[in-house]
Parts: structure tokens; C-alpha cells; sequence
């Protein structure tokens, strides 16, 4: 029953995460539900190494990619107006514009970057955990989170005019499976 | 002394908190001298807070909405029983042993008046309902495997041959159930399986022309089909996960029968 008690400490955690991936209370609670009815039905064989918090973490990233697989079929696009729309939220200020923009550029990430950022920002995973959790080599995550770093600052309109530190050129990262790629390129954003 | 730019490498290491002591200690002291790392830094910063201000961080009153109580109830359901693991007989290894007796039975068992399909669309077939029905929450699968004879019988009957899931469990999956879809060959059965990372593969058959073959891949993006027919009908291994790991799976279905 520990277990399971332990599982039920990290609801909001996981709650958090489901939401800023999904942008939408329901559907992030589906996600959760989910991925708790699969971690009750499976904890028992689960692999040892890793913390709880980033098998949870694993399970409800498995689940997020088989949902955004089937929603990105038709012509993997997104219209732009969908991303930008958001729940009502107090706006008016400036520090809200900004934290808007934030948020839509976010949405604009490819969805293993957003996936990886919002874990260690939002989360506070360590860089272990978070690689456990996304079944990932650690250098694979920081060259990641790097690249989700860069291209926010610069959609945001926020790098800075000396062009901050140099980007080794596009790594590669077809260490998984996703296709995914951002609907929007930085550059169409910084007119 | 002056030192080179730290990279972009060194920073999000130092950033992120991926160092050993002694190296952030040597980062530290060449930030000390590049300004515009610094000014990375502040910019990273910043959008910890925002991301933080936008969907509340751990510790955070900003969003403390308590948990609805579907979510803690989802915890203390009792998980349903797994199918007896020697009840479910053996695997894919039956095509290149090349007939042995085993988990599916002789397709012609019963007439069938339904018009056979070529590799490429079951390929089709199966990846479209692989990828609608793994994102299912309430109704993956239409009959659970704790109703296994249930399962078996009624998608028999449906299928007008003998039909029964084989047992992946040592490859990590466990068969959670079954379903009757429409296909242009007449009702196809699709079985579906997860492991404990939630990751879940199907397994898709129908009825198919032509002679038996040995396994081909099929895919699109992340979701590849591992394909085979035998004796009129055709399956379909599919799953979000490298070829390679499809083929394991079926190589470790044929050792189990060694």
C-alpha cells in the first residue's frame, strides 16, 4: 500500500506537468487518470533503477506520445490561432503579455523540447531524473534543453542584440521515435 | 588570465546543475569574465520564472486545486487479474518454424465469403487502428483478457477461424484485451498489449490472400508494423518503437518454443 500512497503524493506533480504539456485542465486529468490506472496495474514489474516520481513521469510521456501522434496525423499542423487562444487569463499587464508570449512560444517547441523543458523547469527534475523519464542519455537532454532554451529566447524576442553564445550547428536528435517538429519556425517570428 | 567564451555545452551543463564541483567551480571563474554568458544566464533564468508563473511550481499556492477524486480513485481500484500466463499459448515463432500447431488455428477452419487484402493494405489497416485505439482511455480493447475464453471464443466466431492472442509477457508486454474491427477483408481482430512504462503494441489480424511470407516492416513516422501472413491470414506486430526492437520481440516469441 506504500507504494500506492507514495503514487498519490505525486498526483499534483503529475497533475502540473499534464497540464502545461496539454494547456487544457481535462485533458491533462485524462492524462493523468491514464497514466495512474497504468501505474496501479503495472507497479509491481517495474524496473528498478529510477525513481518513482521519473517512472510516473515515463509513463505519462509514453501516454502523451501515442496522443499527440494521433492528433498530429492529419497534416501535422496545428492552425496558429489554436495555439495562441488561450483560457482566459488576466491580461492587460505587461509582465502578463510577456508571460503570453512565453507561453505561446512554448507551445511552438517541437514536443520532445517541450516535453524535456517543462520537466526540469517546471518540475524541478534533476538532469537524472528527468533523462530517466524520458528514457534519454543525459547529454541528449542538455543538448535539448539547450536548443528549447535558445529558440524560446529567440521567439520571445529576447536573445539579445550580441546573439548570445554560438549554437554548435543543428544536433541531430533522432534518438527517438518522434517526428515532431515546430509549427512555426523561430525565425518567422523575429520580423 | 583570459579564457575562451564558454559554449553552449558548458553553460546548460552549469545551468542545469550537471556538474561535478571542481568543473562548475572552473565555469565559475571564467563566468566571471563573459558577460554574455552572464546574460544567457539571467535569460534562462527568466524563463524558469515564467514557466513557474504560468503553470505553478511545485511548492506553489498559485495552483492548488485539490485532487479531483477520480484521480485518487484511479489508485485504489483493484487492478483486474492478468490472464494465466500458460493459458495463452505461443507466438510468431510458429511462422518460421513454419506451422507448428499453436495460437492461431487453421484459417478455413470455417468458409469465409470475405474478399482477401494485399500486404500494403493491411500495413494501412493495421497502423490506422493501432494508432486509434492505443490513445483510447476508457475502451482500449472491448473485451479485457481477464475474460479470456470469452475473448477467444467470440472473436473465433466473428473471425470464422480459431483465433487466440499468443503471450508476449517475456518481452515485458501483457495482453490487456481484444476487439472486432471492420476491414475490406470482413471483421479483423486487433489485440493489444502493454508493458510496465505504458508503452503499448497491437497485434492486428485479418484475413489475407496469397502465400505465407516471411516477416516485412511497414511504417510511418514513429509507429512501425512488423507483417507476416500464414495460411490466409495476415498479421500485423505494431508499435511506437524501432524495427529492431519489433524483431527482438518476435525472435524472443521463438525461443519460447524451443
Amino acid at each position: 500500500m506504500t507504494v500506492l500512497t507514495e503514487i498519490e503524493a505525486l498526483i499534483p506533480d503529475l497533475r502540473r506537468y499534464a497540464y502545461a504539456l496539454l494547456r487544457d485542465r481535462e485533458a491533462g486529468d485524462d492524462l493523468v487518470q491514464d497514466c495512474l490506472e497504468r501505474a496501479v496495474h503495472s507497479h509491481r514489474s517495474r524496473r528498478a533503477e529510477g525513481s518513482l516520481r521519473a517512472w510516473l513521469f515515463r509513463i505519462l510521456i509514453n501516454r502523451h506520445r501515442d496522443l499527440m501522434r494521433r492528433s498530429l496525423r492529419p497534416g501535422h499542423l496545428v492552425p496558429v490561432q489554436d495555439l495562441i487562444e488561450e483560457p482566459a487569463r488576466p491580461a492587460g499587464q505587461e509582465t502578463h503579455m510577456a508571460l503570453r508570449e512565453t507561453e505561446a512560444a512554448i507551445a511552438r517547441l517541437p514536443e520532445d523540447q517541450r516535453r524535456a523543458l517543462l520537466l526540469v523547469a517546471l518540475e524541478g527534475a534533476s538532469i537524472t531524473e528527468a533523462a530517466q523519464a524520458l528514457d534519454i542519455p543525459r547529454g541528449t537532454l542538455l543538448s535539448r534543453l539547450a536548443r528549447a532554451r535558445a529558440t524560446l529566447r529567440i521567439m520571445t524576442g529576447r536573445a539579445g542584440a550580441a546573439g548570445s553564445v554560438s549554437h554548435p550547428a543543428d544536433r541531430s536528435d533522432n534518438d527517438r521515435p518522434d517526428n515532431d517538429r515546430p509549427t512555426t519556425r523561430a525565425g518567422d517570428l523575429q520580423k | 588570465m583570459t579564457y575562451p567564451p564558454l559554449t553552449e555545452d558548458e553553460l546548460i551543463a552549469y545551468f542545469e546543475d550537471a556538474l561535478p564541483p571542481d568543473a562548475r567551480a572552473r565555469i565559475e571563474t571564467r563566468l566571471a569574465t563573459d558577460p554574455q554568458a552572464q546574460a544567457t544566464l539571467v535569460g534562462w533564468s527568466q524563463q524558469n520564472a515564467d514557466i513557474r508563473a504560468l503553470y505553478g511550481a511545485p511548492g506553489d499556492d498559485l495552483d492548488n486545486t485539490p485532487v479531483p477524486a477520480h484521480l485518487s480513485a484511479a489508485l485504489h481500484t483493484r487492478p483486474p487479474a492478468r490472464a494465466h500466463p500458460l493459458r495463452a499459448a505461443v507466438v510468431i515463432g510458429l511462422l518460421a518454424l513454419g506451422g507448428a500447431s499453436g495460437w492461431i488455428g487453421k484459417a478455413g477452419l470455417y468458409s469465409t465469403t470475405f474478399a482477401p487484402i494485399d500486404g500494403q493494405t493491411l500495413a494501412q489497416a493495421a497502423i490506422s487502428a493501432h494508432d486509434t485505439y492505443v490513445v483510447e482511455v476508457v475502451h482500449p480493447v472491448e473485451v479485457p483478457a481477464t475474460q479470456r475464453d470469452h475473448m477467444d471464443t467470440w472473436m473465433s466466431k466473428r473471425m470464422g477461424t480459431r483465433l487466440s492472442p499468443p503471450d508476449l509477457g517475456s518481452a515485458g508486454f501483457v495482453l490487456m484485451g481484444g476487439r472486432i474491427l471492420p476491414s475490406d477483408s470482413g471483421p479483423a481482430g486487433l489485440y493489444m498489449y502493454e508493458n510496465a512504462d505504458g508503452q503499448r503494441i497491437t497485434l492486428y489480424v485479418s484475413h489475407q490472400q496469397g502465400h505465407d511470407t516471411a516477416f516485412r516492416f511497414a511504417g510511418e513516422d514513429a509507429t512501425q508494423s512488423l507483417l507476416w501472413s500464414d495460411r490466409g491470414l495476415g498479421y500485423a506486430l505494431t508499435g511506437a518503437m524501432p524495427r529492431e526492437r519489433l524483431r527482438e520481440m518476435a525472435k524472443t516469441a521463438y525461443d519460447q518454443l524451443l
